[in-house]
């Protein structure tokens, strides 16, 4: 069964690539802040309008919070 | 500095959108087609490339590549220019990326049904496609780092993750397993041999789903269900640990595929518990998509896409605890073979797959085109039929696998099997069949529904192919210089194509260097009585591989009472050593043929392999098996049997030196020997036609333990 | 929006009848309209779209120059992280900052000025650091601009000190991440020596995973575990054995048997087990650290004293560091502007805000000459002052020179972990040597390992997690509650204490919320109108707050207005003859009028007749009683007051006698008084809100500060309790304790998995099986148990 060894090979290669990601990732700050980037993605559009939301929602609906309390503190 | 302008592509977002249109219409009409050929085998017509076995490999690889494929694509190429403020790296890359993708599946329609392939599940095709694959594959890897380095965001969104582990990952994936030496264009042989084989296949097979249909697609529903809800994504922190769980645990939950067969027990016993520990990071992923929706339900019953969404997720938890339920021994005992699996595959594909790709399509086009979607009562529709079809389709699945695998396993009171004749389990199943077709049909005129309001919409519209944006540019890391003092040029400066090519570079040589030393000198238990086959038996094989046969027919007897009663002795690893590739199968439409050939109560004289293969009905009533007339009239080709042999030598099989010039002259002879059997039994034919191959391979299947005897 | 009743565009506050229109939109004052005005101007008001009630009324009074000081090189090139040619980056704090529009309009700055490159917002840290264009903006220009939308950036002394963020939880998460890995490869390469039956994995599998096991262990153990051996170190050099002493004597055996094992191929090692570990104890870590981003807990007087001061240098303004002032210093004072130094008033008169200091929220009137103590915030027109003390040396600021804020920890209680795990080790060891003493006249081999064994079992990981995660799901709950606690030390202290001393002012009273009533004859619409027009006229601190009392009311033009300093008001509205202010002021000698606490009355005369006068009162907490009476049964309470003694009455039959009452307490009394009590033996919780507390908050074993916005301002202590929530303080103490009972008990469990696990060792018979099952199954239930167990507690106290 040493073929068991390529497999292993295969997922440690996979596996050590996501270390070195990972460690990338914490170092260059990337976590951070672990809250904001979650809200600005909503906001990452070109020009498109919101045409879309107004046919199901009429105009922009005001309800709601959209800020969650994990960021808050 | 300045502000910078400059816009996003939109007409690559188009083109992989109007692909996936079309190609998902294709894909549930293949399905519906091979759904329907089991309960009613006629419908191919008589033509050799409609038949199930050949049709079925395209399905599943219309299905995943080029339906779900172009759906990644799509999403990716939407989602990544926006989370990066950025243009994609290089415009020609991206046409490229979708052509050449597109074009490897127009490859794929026409091999397939021509029986070119290689009989590994989702990695049929050839070599030479294969190849195509990993430089198209590398192409979108490139355009994809590209963006990413010359990014105006420093932070790279939790999806860009999911989508950058689908290219690392699926690039290994795709490489290790498509190891193959080929004989000629449109030939190859699996470079490992049975056992081998069938784990690095599986391994491919279990990671395929993980990082093919899952982790891009949870790369979308961190893009597209916060947009859609308008909402941030419930828990950020949670997102990032979900991914971070996921990568590393996924990897090794391979082996459940082999349960009970010839892998060695600890693999398979590994492979079970990393599947039922990722039961947690999944359901962190799932929970986080739907409590995304907290507090805003009233806009799902208003919004056909987070509808689609909704259901999706759902699906994909849903499918996300079966796998390991399935891969528990017990449960897998009565599942693996059976329909069960096939309701799960759907679970996943229908649902999490093709719900959100749904959601995802009617949320984009309107945007694309600066509209509004033509109309919302038809999506509410197509979401109403859809999840009906859904439920048409699995529920009758699950009922037909799990009262298959009863009653496959059921005993008399005086110790024998109760239905030693396997057909009475299939036709105590088709009404399912014929339900699942229903459901099938339902799906498909859903997705019509919204191919024709999609249309619509875009007609109403006018296509935005570039939309303006702006931002300032990003001074890569400056934060963690000023702090840490330390620098990350190193991976920016590198040339990314140089960067992932030699990756890939390495990954090949390093295998072709090492698989011959694993592949030749691995320590499988030989059995003495095991031979080569014989070069007729060998292009039999090819032939049963060309049909397709292994979509019906396993090869493999797992230690269960039952199945030892019905099929003789279990498998062992060493029957394999020269099955390149291993034809195990997945599923158990017709029984189990690994000791067809044996002497005892099932042995069969040529002359029934002959009749059966003419009409499988005037053998075994009711039978659902198509006949192959074909393999009667064809004159089989024996111009490439040296090669083969050669070959076959080359990656380990003991074939005698000079065996190709004596080959013809061996076929030659075995054939007639059969061609006497059908003549005593009054059949006319010749030696040189491909039944007899068929029949040659057939009745060498398992004779190795009488002549051990 | 409802279109009946009117509310503020802008802000949604509700709008007076004289609010502004601006086509179909109200505004409550004109801060809001400008900030639409600024937005609509760059078609930003999808800023309103975004999320309702984003606005925030931006401080109307921004004095002209007010961040004047910020282009002082010297003070630019402090706050600037970063600068190449002409592009800068500065990070400013903006508490205002709320929700998702906030991101989005402070991630838009660009679009509201071309100066501005790049800002990017840290909402947890509730931070913007902004890359921008020095020829374009200023950094003063920049930091107006910021003010003028709602989000004034809070810079002062501290914000130049300590730029450097710390990256504690990035080491931490390297450490967890190498952890992780190595865990799951090593788990990954155990498995054939678990499942296989014997025989069947071929040696060559046997050997190679082992030595990969040893690769992936190596970082694991000198790198994620270091933290451990460092602290149990530390520990042992001040001959204290902490619990990580036998966390570190369990891991450091349990590594060099497993390569032991494995080079001698003696066996597989318990590599899994060891890695596995020491991932758990790090998850712990990661839990315990629970940080709250927006929140410090170790604030001094800089971190709200003015970053620079107008100092006039003969007669002409200069801007300079407040470090820079001297003795003799003549200083510029304007509105709203703080006072950093002790000093004496050159000008007519000062109203001075001390709610800082005190808490005390009506500002004290002080005339030319008085000694001003450093600290308060000056309202009215721009005053000069004459520096008495360098701001260092200030009264208030004194106390921060007091060795309790030198010490870098003050004494803490003993953790229960370590006093229990003296014990734990030696019973540990005892038990290792009598089983290797037992064994070595049998079998050496089996000696060595019954001794080794029992070491790596007893390694007290489940014992370790319990406390973090116990006390890490309470501070979770009590965050939800906004009682935030600075550590799960904290929380420990909480449960032991036995005195409680409470300040008053902004303590129980409720500083923002005095509340003003006119006794008297009832004045009808009309005359309330009249002191309206007048009091709008004044800057006085009292007539504010008289107008806003009165903000239902229409006002009128008036005449012959007429402001006599310290004394009162005088104008004629609409022929009436209005008279506002003290009682000798308006010249009537009034009876019975109570005499109790005179200086916060307004006295009110129309045409000459008396009409009665605003009482200005203060505003004990809701709940103060019950929460009170309920310490009562198990605390001795205090109640210590900066201020004079009013409604000492009142404080008396909520506390129960005078004699835990203390008035006018300087702040250095505060902080005496609790080490007295503290020397008698007692365990002292200190409750209070300024800065005048924040000795007495150091000096107790626990310091609450209260405070009504959190984020805001709070003195140096350990946890951080908003004011509306005080009534659940009872609560809090209970759980607390609950919550160290479950510690106890899980502490309890662990040692019982210890038990059974040595009886396994000491017969030499651990298997790496048995181990690698007993130390997970051992901290999962540990840390279920402590999780669950702490949240169905808060359930049963409903506390959440």
């Amino acid at each position: 069964m040493h073929i068991m060894f390529l497999l292993m090979g295969f997922s440690l290669f996979v596996a050590t690539g996501f270390l070195i990601a990972f460690l990338w990732a914490v170092r260059s700050g990337q976590y951070d802040d672990n809250y904001t980037p979650s809200v600005r993605m909503l906001f990452d559009d070109g020009v498109s309008s919101d045409v879309y939301d107004k046919q199901f929602f009429g105009e922009k609906t005001k309800e709601g919070e959209r800020v969650n309390g994990n960021g808050k503190i | 500095m300045e502000m910078e302008k400059f816009n996003y592509d939109n007409s690559i977002v188009r083109m992989f959108f109007i692909a996936t249109v079309v190609w998902s219409i294709t894909a549930f009409t293949v399905g519906l087609t091979i759904a329907l050929e089991l309960p009613w085998p006629a419908l191919n017509l008589g033509i050799s490339w409609m038949t199930f076995g050949r049709i079925r490999p395209l399905h599943t690889n219309a299905a995943i590549f080029a339906f779900v494929g172009n759906a990644i694509f799509m999403g990716y190429y939407y989602a990544i220019q926006r989370l990066l403020k950025a243009r994609n790296f290089n415009d020609t890359l991206s046409k490229i990326h979708f052509w050449g993708w597109n074009l490897i599946i127009v490859a794929a329609v026409i091999t397939l049904p021509l029986g070119i392939t290689t009989s590994k599940e989702y990695a049929e095709l050839e070599w030479p496609i294969d190849i195509a694959i990993t430089l198209i594959w590398v192409v979108w890897g490139i355009n994809m780092i590209g963006t990413i380095m010359k990014r105006r965001e420093k932070h790279l969104y939790v999806a860009i993750w999911f989508f950058i582990a689908t290219f690392f990952t699926i690039a290994v994936l795709h490489i290790g397993n498509s190891m193959e030496i080929p004989i000629t264009l449109t030939k190859s042989y699996s470079l490992y041999a049975g056992v081998q084989d069938a784990l690095i296949q599986w391994w491919y097979g279990h990671n395929a789903v993980a990082f093919f249909l899952t982790t891009p697609f949870l790369g979308l529903m961190y893009y597209f269900m916060p947009k859609a809800a308008q909402r941030p994504v419930y828990s950020y922190r949670l997102s990032i640990v979900h991914f971070w769980a996921l990568i590393f645990i996924y990897i090794w939950a391979g082996p459940h595929h082999l349960l009970y067969t010839s892998t060695p027990d600890w693999a398979q016993t590994l492979g079970t518990v990393f599947s039922v520990v990722l039961i947690a990071p999944s359901w962190g992923g799932m929970l986080n998509g739907l409590l995304t929706l907290r507090g805003a339900w009233d806009r799902v019953r208003q919004d056909p896409v987070l509808k689609f969404m909704v259901v999706a997720i759902t699906a994909y938890g849903m499918s996300t605890f079966e796998g390991p339920m399935l891969s528990l021994k017990n449960v897998n005992a009565l599942s693996h073979f059976t329909d069960w699996t096939i309701a799960h595959v759907h679970v996943g594909a229908l649902g999490w797959n093709g719900f959100f790709t749904f959601g995802m399509i009617y949320w984009l086009v309107p945007r694309l085109y600066g509209t509004k979607l033509y109309s919302v009562k038809w999506a509410n529709w197509h979401f109403w039929i859809g999840t009906l079809g859904i439920l048409f389709w699995v529920i009758p699945m699950y009922w037909a696998g799990i009262t298959q695998g009863l009653m496959w396993k059921q005993f008399t009171p005086e110790g024998n099997i109760m239905y030693p004749n396997f057909l009475e389990t299939v036709t105590q199943i088709i009404p399912m069949y014929w339900m699942r077709a229903f459901g099938g049909t339902l799906y498909l005129s859903g997705a019509i529904l919204m191919a024709v309001n999609v249309f619509k919409t875009t007609k109403q519209g006018t296509f935005i192919p570039e939309e303006a944006a702006e931002a300032a540019p990003l001074v890569l890391n400056r934060e963690a210089e000023t702090t840490t003092g330390y620098k990350h040029r190193w991976i920016e400066s590198r040339p990314i194509q140089f960067f992932i090519l030699s990756t890939v570079v390495i990954l090949i040589g390093g295998l072709v260097e090492a698989i011959p030393l694993f592949v030749v000198k691995s320590n499988i238990p030989t059995i003495e009585s095991v031979k080569p086959y014989t070069a007729l038996q060998l292009t039999g094989r090819d032939i049963y591989i060309r049909e397709g046969c292994y979509n019906c027919h396993s090869q493999m007897i797992r230690p269960f009472r039952d199945e030892v009663a019905r099929y003789g002795e279990y498998s062992k690893a060493g029957e394999f050593v020269y099955d390149h590739p291993f034809l195990w199968g997945s599923k158990r439409t017709g029984p189990d043929l690994l000791r067809e050939g044996a002497a005892g109560p099932l042995k069969k004289p040529d002359a029934w392999h002959f009749s059966h293969m003419r009409d499988p009905r005037t053998m075994s009533p009711g039978s659902i098996m198509p006949p192959y007339p074909w393999l009667i009239e064809n004159e089989t080709d024996y111009s490439t049997i040296g090669a083969k042999i050669s070959g076959l030598r080359k990656i380990g099989v003991p074939y005698p030196e000079g065996y190709e010039d004596r080959a013809m002259a061996d076929i030659k002879a075995d054939a007639q020997v059969i061609v006497g059997h059908l003549k005593s039994s009054g059949v006319q034919t010749t030696w040189d036609r491909e039944i007899v191959a068929v029949i040659a391979y057939l009745q060498g299947l398992g004779a190795h333990l009488d002549t051990g005897k | 929006m409802g279109v009946s009743e009117k509310h503020c565009f802008h802000c949604g506050e509700h709008c007076s009848d004289n609010s502004i229109l601006i086509g179909d939109k109200y505004f409550c004052c004109n801060g809001c309209k400008a900030v639409f005005q600024l937005l609509n101007g760059s078609d930003l008001c999808e800023y309103y779209e975004i999320d309702k009630k984003a606005g925030i009324t931006p401080n109307i009074d921004i004095v002209e120059g007010r961040f004047s000081y910020l282009d002082d090189e010297s003070i630019t090139s402090q706050l600037l992280e970063f600068r190449d040619g002409k592009m800068s980056t500065v990070t400013f704090s903006t508490p205002t900052m709320h929700c998702a529009s906030c991101i989005w309009l402070l991630e838009k700055l660009y679009s509201l000025h071309k100066g501005v490159l790049k800002s990017v917002v840290n909402f947890p840290r509730k931070e913007v650091s902004i890359t921008f264009n020095q020829e374009l903006i200023s950094l003063s220009e920049l930091a107006a601009l910021l003010t003028s939308i709602g989000y004034e950036p809070q810079i002062s002394l501290e914000s130049i000190e300590s730029k450097e963020r710390s990256h504690v939880q990035r080491k931490l998460y390297y450490k967890i991440g190498i952890a992780g890995f190595a865990f799951g490869n090593v788990m990954l390469l155990s498995f054939p020596e678990y499942i296989s039956r014997t025989g069947e994995v071929d040696p060559i599998f046997k050997m190679v995973f082992g030595y990969l096991s040893i690769l992936f262990s190596l970082p694991v153990f000198f790198y994620s575990a270091l933290d451990y051996f460092k602290s149990a170190w530390g520990g042992l050099k001040q001959k204290d054995i902490n619990i990580d002493v036998p966390i570190t004597l369990g891991i450091g055996i349990l590594f060099s048997r497993s390569v032991y094992e494995i080079i001698s191929q003696t066996g597989a090692g318990y590599l899994d087990s060891f890695t596995g570990l020491v991932f758990f104890l790090l998850i712990g870590k990661v839990f315990q650290q629970k940080t709250y981003d927006a929140l410090s807990f170790d604030k001094d007087y800089k971190s709200y004293f003015p970053l620079a001061i107008t100092k006039l240098i003969d007669k002409h303004e200069t801007i300079v560091p407040v470090t820079t002032l001297e003795k003799g210093d003549r200083i510029l004072m304007r509105n709203q502007e703080l006072i950093p130094a002790d000093a004496i008033l050159m000008s007519q008169i000062s109203h001075v805000d001390y709610s800082f200091v005190t808490g005390e929220s009506d500002p004290i009137e002080k005339m030319n000459g008085d000694m001003i103590y450093a600290g308060g915030r000056h309202i009215g027109a721009a005053v000069e002052m004459e520096i008495l003390k360098e701001p260092s040396q200030s009264y208030l600021t004194r106390l921060w020179n007091n060795d309790i804020f030198t010490k870098s920890r003050r004494p803490q209680l003993s953790k229960k972990v370590d006093e229990l795990s003296k014990y734990f080790t030696f019973s540990i060891l005892l038990i290792a040597f009598s089983a290797f003493v037992y064994w070595y006249s049998i079998d050496t081999a089996i000696a060595v390992k019954s001794f080794t064994a029992v070491l790596i079992v007893a390694c007290p990981c489940a014992l370790a997690l319990s406390s973090p995660f116990a006390f890490g799901s309470a501070m979770r709950i009590f965050a939800k509650h906004r009682f935030y606690i600075k550590n799960i030390e904290s929380i420990e202290a909480l449960t032991k204490i036995d005195t409680i001393v409470f300040d008053k002012t902004g303590t129980l009273t409720q500083s923002n919320l005095d509340y003003i009533e006119f006794k008297g004859d009832i004045l009808n619409k009309e005359e309330q109108s009249w002191v309206k027009s007048v009091v709008r006229h004044s800057t006085h601190p009292l007539s504010l707050k008289i107008f806003d009392v009165l903000k239902d009311s229409k006002y009128f033009g008036i005449s012959n207005f007429e402001e006599q300093l310290g004394k009162g008001l005088k104008a004629k509205v609409q022929k009436q003859e209005i008279m506002l202010g003290s009682a000798k002021w308006i010249d009537t000698n009034i009876e019975g009028v109570d005499v109790e606490a005179k200086k916060s009355h307004v006295f009110l005369s129309i045409n000459g007749d008396y009409k009665g006068y605003f009482a200005i009162s203060h505003h004990f907490r809701p709940g103060l009683r019950d929460v009170i009476s309920n310490l009562f049964r198990d605390y001795s309470l205090f109640l210590l007051s900066g201020d004079v003694n009013r409604s000492q009455s009142e404080l008396e039959n909520i506390f129960g006698g005078s004699d835990k009452l203390g008035f006018e307490k300087s702040p250095q009394d505060k902080m005496d008084f609790i080490q007295s009590i503290r020397s008698e033996g007692k365990t002292v919780l200190m409750i209070g809100d300024g800065l005048n507390d924040a000795g007495a908050l150091q000096a107790s074993e626990v310091g609450i500060a209260i405070t009504d916005d959190i984020g805001s301002f709070s003195p140096a202590c350990d946890a951080i309790l908003s004011g509306d929530e005080l009534p659940n303080l009872s609560k809090f103490l209970h759980f607390s304790k609950a919550t160290m009972n479950i510690v106890l008990i899980s502490f309890g469990i662990s040692i019982l998995y210890n038990v059974i696990g040595i009886s396994f060792a000491v017969t030499g018979h651990l298997s790496p099986l048995i181990s690698a099952i007993l130390m997970p199954i051992s901290s999962v239930t540990v840390v279920a148990f402590t999780t669950f167990a702490t949240i169905f507690k808060a359930k049963m106290l409903r506390l959440n």
